[in-house]
């Protein structure tokens, strides 16, 4: 058997966390099997995270043999991860991505992600909601971060 | 994280962490230094640290006039 990576007191934590979860969210997981050297780490990761709790699903993809589905998600880097509203059998992408494995601060703001997707709603300041209401073009923000 | 409470309010809006140690390449061509590091549009603009929402909103703004 394989060992654990999050020990019953962090899966207790996560666990009180996972109490604020509404609505259903499916991980969609993108490893790769050639100089990935992160990748089965972070599978067993976003594993461990789902098993938590009934409202969170995770799918498997590979980066390469299911290229359509990476470039429908924008995925370009394993592992990553993209963090959809379920909603029956409807995903819905928020283009919610993580790239690379979420240890250390960055496990946190994963579960505090994954709850802030089951909310359905970003928790905004008003004036940021309608700035961002009138935005016309696509932006993308990668937010560099070390696992400090 | 707030980049991606934005992209939840915005389809226009994408947000992704990247782990910069894995992706080093990347990293190094957006000069991270001081992390958070968020880059605006591959580098239309960029902001370093934690930072409130009126200042990523006005960084944003900055990055989309210029493009």
């Amino acid at each position: 058997m394989t060992e654990k990576l999050l020990d019953k007191a962090i899966v207790g934590q996560v666990q009180e966390v996972f109490n604020q979860l509404q609505e259903p969210v499916e991980v969609l997981f993108f490893g790769q099997k050639d100089g990935c050297d992160y990748c089965e780490d972070a599978l067993q990761l976003a594993q461990e995270i789902v098993d938590i709790s009934d409202k969170l699903s995770l799918v498997v993809y590979d980066l390469d043999e299911n290229a359509e589905v990476a470039n429908l998600y924008n995925v370009d880097k394993a592992p990553g991860m993209v963090l959809a509203g379920r909603d029956g059998d409807q995903l819905k992408d928020y283009g919610v991505r993580y790239a690379g494995i979420p240890s250390g601060h960055e496990f946190s703001s994963l579960i505090h992600d994954l709850v802030l997707v089951s909310s359905r709603d970003s928790g905004l300041e008003q004036k940021t909601r309608e700035f961002l209401k009138g935005v016309s073009k696509p932006v993308l923000l990668q937010v560099f971060v070390t696992p400090t | 994280m707030l980049a991606h409470q934005m992209a939840l309010e915005s389809p226009m809006v994408q947000a992704e962490m990247v782990e910069a140690m894995e992706f080093p390449d990347l990293s190094n061509r957006h000069h991270v230094s001081g992390v958070p590091q968020t880059t605006i549009n591959d580098g239309a603009g960029a902001v370093v640290g934690a930072v409130p929402e009126a200042h990523l909103v006005a960084e944003i703004q900055r990055a989309l006039q210029s493009a």
